[in-house]
């Protein structure tokens, strides 16, 4: 394997609310190495945004508090670093993209003007310079007419566009990193294919490592190699997406895949998981997934599971994950 | 005579919604109007579920409103059990709505936060059974929720203390309350979790099977919409390309845009995703503002022929499939 490029360990977040003390993201450990895509999935509030955010020091601080844990990412902590240094390396060596690119684009500017910023600062362009690249970036991304279109405001792209000019904004400095946070969720399936598209493009001619953050398992089928699945605040299993999807360890993993309808059809009555995903202020004793688990024993109600390999060169958090695995394939057939 | 047992539940014919608009300066100011909905029919039998999939902007949701009278319909007729009902006024309008009824996409914002859960669910009661008194209400409130998967002690607690799931649980409870035939389903999963999703969609077919129920059922994950669906309607700027039986139409697509929306799924099996052949669309969904003399796919269509541009093609029955399967192409055929 290669050297990681970013290797994140034990890392843990607090917010301190009302309510107490959320323990957001409670020791989550990953590795992404250089050219690598690595899928994160996990439903609302199983932390893949939060641990995404902190990495790149953008968690607002308070509430949120960074409790534990490194981000190692070319030899420096990057939960150590100054603010200033930080913005040396966001956007330069590390872009993100986010779901809603109306959210993050900023309306009272040209697609230019932000587009120029990011080189002129980072890469010391010209302002010529600058927009000849920011041109040929959009032309990059697929923006029709990119040298007219440089002058426009965000409003007048549609979803679809407006999301190619975040992704030609975030690929402007050439990253080693991008981290793309449900970057299709909000567009209609068809610009969803085409962005998806773009992306395996972009990673294979640039050889950008890509962190993929999405609830939707389709997607990360479609775009990663390897990937993990976080639930409450911890990632519950990592394997390479062959195993995962096939051969399953954890008991939220195959909840997951086997409560979903298939495009093929053939399906009886929907499995769903039972309950509802915890209060992450009062999470459940032992494994948090316990109150929703049919494979439930009684230490899973005392003792937290910790994160063991398999096998198959996975991970996964379960004491009855050859159990679950031997249930998977049998009926992720 | 057709007996009454015979006629559809609900029939749409070429229901037309049509918005003004004027943009341009004041004194060049340029009228238009945006088609949201171009001339949509379909028929709907008691417990059946008719599902409606298409990209954003295609007229799903505003379909679903016209049918409802909630956007009065600017061209088309809505037969509800026989009966005329597009353009009535709110007053005349009233005893449909114990027939039809609607849940939204968004359990938040669709539940009043001042009201208690008794409250909402109550409210419809208030209206359609003037003779029931509180006691009466409270006890048909408790029956509601419970059927629904609801604790009924949960009756004096406030929309924030549930979970998205449980919300839209209550949205469906209130749309039970009046007793409806079909009820208009507009994305009532799409803002829950993945785990969650599953649990609701099986109390609407636990629902269908109790009660009769016939479904419209909007959204835009076609996996979710072939498993809940009898037919299924494709919508592309404001007209049906495309309409079959659920099974048919996903084995066996001739629209083009069926074809390219069906291999944009992704689908969540590695395997099939590294071999599966991807028909990707360039350009955005065009405008519906614009007059297509043509096919209004055809800017998009990978296949694109001269005649595409010059007249548009009518929704007409595939041969050998008795016109249950019908699809708006020259070429499906082919």
């Amino acid at each position: 394997m290669h050297k990681p490029l970013l290797q994140v360990e034990d890392l843990r977040v607090e917010f301190h609310t009302d309510d107490g003390v959320v323990r957001a993201v409670d020791g989550v450990s990953f590795n992404v190495a250089a050219g690598e895509t690595l899928g994160i999935a996990g439903e609302s509030g199983s932390g893949k945004s939060v641990t995404n955010l902190a990495i790149l020091g953008l968690l607002p601080r308070p509430p949120a508090r960074i409790v534990g844990g490194r981000a190692m990412f070319d030899g420096r902590d990057l939960l150590t670093l100054s603010q200033p240094e930080l913005r040396r390396i966001r956007g330069r060596r590390v872009a993100m993209i986010f779901q809603d690119p109306m959210t993050s684009l900023n309306p009272l500017l040209t697609v230019a003007e932000q587009l120029t910023e990011m080189t002129r600062l980072h890469l010391g362009h010209t302002p010529r310079q600058a927009l000849d690249h920011a041109v040929t970036m959009l032309e990059k991304v697929g923006i029709p007419a990119a040298g007219r279109r440089v002058h426009d405001y965000p409003h007048q792209f549609s979803g679809g566009m407006r999301q190619r000019v975040m992704i030609a904004m975030a690929l402007s400095c050439k990253p080693d990193l991008l981290i793309a946070d449900e970057p299709t969720t909000a567009l209609d399936v068809t610009i969803q294919a085409q962005i998806l598209e773009l992306i395996r493009d972009l990673q294979r001619d640039e050889g950008t490592a890509v962190v993929l953050i999405t609830h939707d398992l389709g997607v990360m089928a479609n775009l990663c190699r390897r990937v993990a699945v976080m639930y409450a605040g911890r990632i519950v299993e990592e394997s390479s997406v062959d195993e995962l999807y096939s051969r399953p360890h954890h008991p939220y993993t195959l909840g997951l895949l086997r409560s979903r309808p298939r495009l093929s059809g053939g399906d009886g009555r929907l499995r769903p998981i039972d309950g509802q995903p915890p209060d992450l202020s009062r999470l459940p004793s032992g494994c948090a997934f316990h109150p929703r688990c049919p494979f439930v024993v009684d230490r899973c109600r005392v003792e937290r599971p910790a994160l063991l390999p398999t096998p198959f060169e996975g991970r996964a958090a379960c004491f009855v994950s050859k159990e679950v695995a031997a249930a998977a394939e049998v009926e992720l057939d | 005579m057709i007996k009454a047992s015979d006629a559809p539940l609900l029939e749409v014919r070429d229901l037309k919604v049509h918005f003004p608009f004027r943009r341009g300066s004041l004194f060049r100011p340029e009228h238009g109007f945006i088609r949201a909905v171009d001339g949509v029919s379909f028929s709907l039998r008691e417990g059946e579920t008719l599902g409606l999939v298409g990209e954003s902007g295609c007229g799903k949701s505003t379909t679903a409103r016209a049918v409802l009278n909630l956007i009065p319909p600017t061209f088309g007729e809505v037969c509800l059990e026989g009966e005329p009902i597009a353009g009535l006024s709110d007053t005349a309008m009233l005893p449909h709505r114990q027939t039809m009824q609607m849940i939204f996409q968004d359990p938040f914002a669709s539940l009043n936060p001042r009201m208690t859960v008794g409250r909402i669910v109550g409210e419809p009661l208030k209206i359609f059974r003037p003779g029931m008194d509180r006691e009466g209400r409270a006890v048909e409130v408790m029956r509601l929720l419970d059927m629904v998967g609801l604790n009924p002690r949960f009756l004096n607690r406030y929309p924030h203390e549930f979970s998205g799931g449980q919300r839209q649980r209550i949205g469906i409870a209130r749309a039970l309350a009046v007793g409806p035939k079909l009820i208009f389903c507009d994305e009532p999963v799409s803002a829950l979790d993945v785990s969650i999703q599953a649990q609701i969609v099986n109390l609407l077919e636990d629902l269908q099977t109790q009660l009769k129920l016939a479904y419209v059922f909007i959204a835009h994950d076609l996996s979710l919409v072939r498993h809940i669906s009898d037919m299924v309607g494709v919508m592309y700027l404001g007209r049906i390309v495309e309409i079959a039986p659920a099974d048919e139409l996903y084995r066996n697509p001739r629209h083009p845009y069926t074809k390219a929306l069906l291999s944009a799924v992704p689908v969540a099996d590695p395997q099939i995703e590294r071999t599966r052949q991807r028909i990707v669309l360039t350009g955005d969904v065009p405008s519906p503002d614009r007059v297509y003399p043509g096919c209004p796919f055809a800017d998009r269509c990978p296949q694109v022929r001269d005649e595409c541009r010059k007249s548009p093609p009518k929704l007409e029955g595939i041969a050998g499939t008795a016109d249950v399967h019908q699809a708006a192409c020259f070429f499906a055929r082919d």
